[in-house]
């Protein structure tokens, strides 16, 4: 009953891989902005905070869809050629998703008591130290769960790549489909690789959630 | 040991402290009470240079916090100081809770600091709990945990920020006890509590605050018996009852 899928496997799973490729650009790109956006958020000093906090409430309120477009269709504009659709698609990625991995961090580091901080000064303990030993891992420890799902997301939204013309796999699918005509047993097939990578992830999530909450760090 | 000379501090337009003056010696115990909002733990926090002040100076063993050029990190090793909530760090065990700051800012070898910090544990009593976590413990044994890790930096001066006040009745006393040892050996205490049997069985002064003013001082018992001040027998009326 799968005979559509057998026949096109290799083409699918070739796109799925795009999927994976641009998701592990986006988590990448997406966490190492976001935590310098998190820091910026949190960031007493008035010119870091406010373009910062501009940026994140911006691309938060507007659907991914529109800035995978918007980067399509206004990078050309700016560079003054046309860009990969790939890496159009990681640019998008990693500036949104930053946005929502800057909260998560800035959520993290709120979330440590300003006593907890002021304890590890108190044993004269300077802020490198302190945001090395203390901060940093207590703040990752309860980020973790959020950014495991977040991440589940991410992976899930690559698949809006294909409005501009990305070959993964959703892609690939409405074009073996236009062939076989096959609808329900491929996109179900898409749908079953999607669900059991995004299940093992968010089992991940859960279990690292139980974790840090006996441990009662959360 | 610690002069605080005329100190004023503002919130925004809220001043919390109000031309504070004091001077501990070196071996000297004082209590400091008070309503809540009054500036106590501010005061203690100024001490240590963890919150800034706005007007006068604090010198501390000769070093004034005033001075752009003092290094606060310097500072705050001569200084203990122990929290309401304990704040011990969450992802460590209590070993590694006493042996951070002596390891990384002293730069002690670890066997070095496992030794002291298990005599530390033994002097708070609980030395079975090297391995626990802090979730593990109860109240009073996390804070008597961060006396400890106080301790181990050696500090010339303890602050204590309500000690006992976020601890269950039965606990209280185990911790006052730890800190009664403190003050016999001749630890300079800076202590913030209502704890009114402590203060006075240790403190050679006790400082009484309302609204950012010290309102009143006296020593032990005189403090207690002839409060000067209408304010002053309020508030102990209230918390001697």
């Amino acid at each position: 009953m799968f005979d559509a899928v057998l026949e096109n496997l290799p083409y699918l799973l070739g796109g799925f891989l795009t999927n994976v490729k641009l998701a592990v650009f986006a988590l990448a790109g997406g966490l190492f902005l976001g935590t310098l956006v998190g820091l910026g958020r949190i960031s007493k000093r008035p010119w870091v905070y406010y373009p910062v906090t501009l940026y994140v409430n911006f691309l938060r309120n507007i659907p991914l869809i529109l800035v995978i477009f918007w980067f399509y269709f206004v990078m050309p504009i700016l560079v003054g050629k046309n860009l990969d659709p790939f890496v159009s698609a990681a640019v998008s990625f990693i500036v949104f998703e930053a946005t929502y991995f800057g909260e998560i961090f800035r959520a993290g580091f709120q979330s440590i008591s300003k006593d907890l901080v002021s304890a590890a000064y108190s044993t004269g303990l300077n802020f490198r130290q302190t945001a090395t030993y203390i901060l940093v891992p207590i703040a990752f420890r309860r980020m973790l769960p959020s950014m495991i799902t977040q991440s589940i997301i991410t992976f899930q939204d690559t698949s809006l790549a294909y409005v501009i013309g990305l070959a993964e796999m959703v892609r690939r699918t409405t074009i073996v489909d236009s062939i076989e005509v096959r609808s329900i047993q491929l996109y179900s097939f898409v749908a079953i690789l999607f669900f059991i990578i995004c299940f093992i992830g968010s089992r991940i999530s859960l279990h690292y959630e139980e974790k840090s909450r006996k441990a009662k760090v959360l | 040991m610690i002069e605080i000379k005329n100190v004023s501090k503002w919130f925004g337009d809220f001043q919390v402290l109000v031309d504070i003056d004091e001077v501990v010696q070196r071996g000297q115990k004082v209590v400091i009470c008070g309503p809540s909002g009054s500036g106590k733990s501010t005061l203690l926090r100024c001490i240590n240079g963890l919150e800034p002040y706005q007007k006068g100076e604090i010198v501390v063993d000769g070093v004034s916090l005033s001075d752009p050029k003092t290094n606060l990190y310097k500072l705050r090793e001569k200084i203990g100081m122990v929290f309401q909530r304990f704040e011990l760090y969450p992802h460590m065990t209590v070993l590694r809770n006493i042996t951070l700051a002596p390891i990384k800012v002293r730069k002690k070898s670890r066997p070095q600091a496992e030794k002291k910090a298990m005599e530390l544990l033994e002097r708070v009593g609980i030395p079975d709990k090297a391995g626990a976590y802090p979730a593990n413990l109860s109240g009073g044994q996390q804070q008597r945990v961060a006396i400890a890790r106080a301790l181990a930096m050696e500090p010339a001066c303890m602050m204590f920020d309500e000690p006992t006040s976020a601890l269950d009745p039965e606990m209280i006393q185990e911790v006052l006890e730890v800190m009664i040892g403190l003050a016999k050996e001749g630890m300079t205490m800076l202590v913030v509590t209502h704890e009114m049997g402590f203060a006075r069985e240790v403190a050679d002064e006790i400082i009484f605050m309302d609204a950012g003013r010290i309102v009143e001082r006296g020593r032990g018992d005189e403090f207690f018996k002839n409060p000067k001040s209408q304010r002053t027998k309020d508030f102990l009326g209230q918390i001697l009852k």
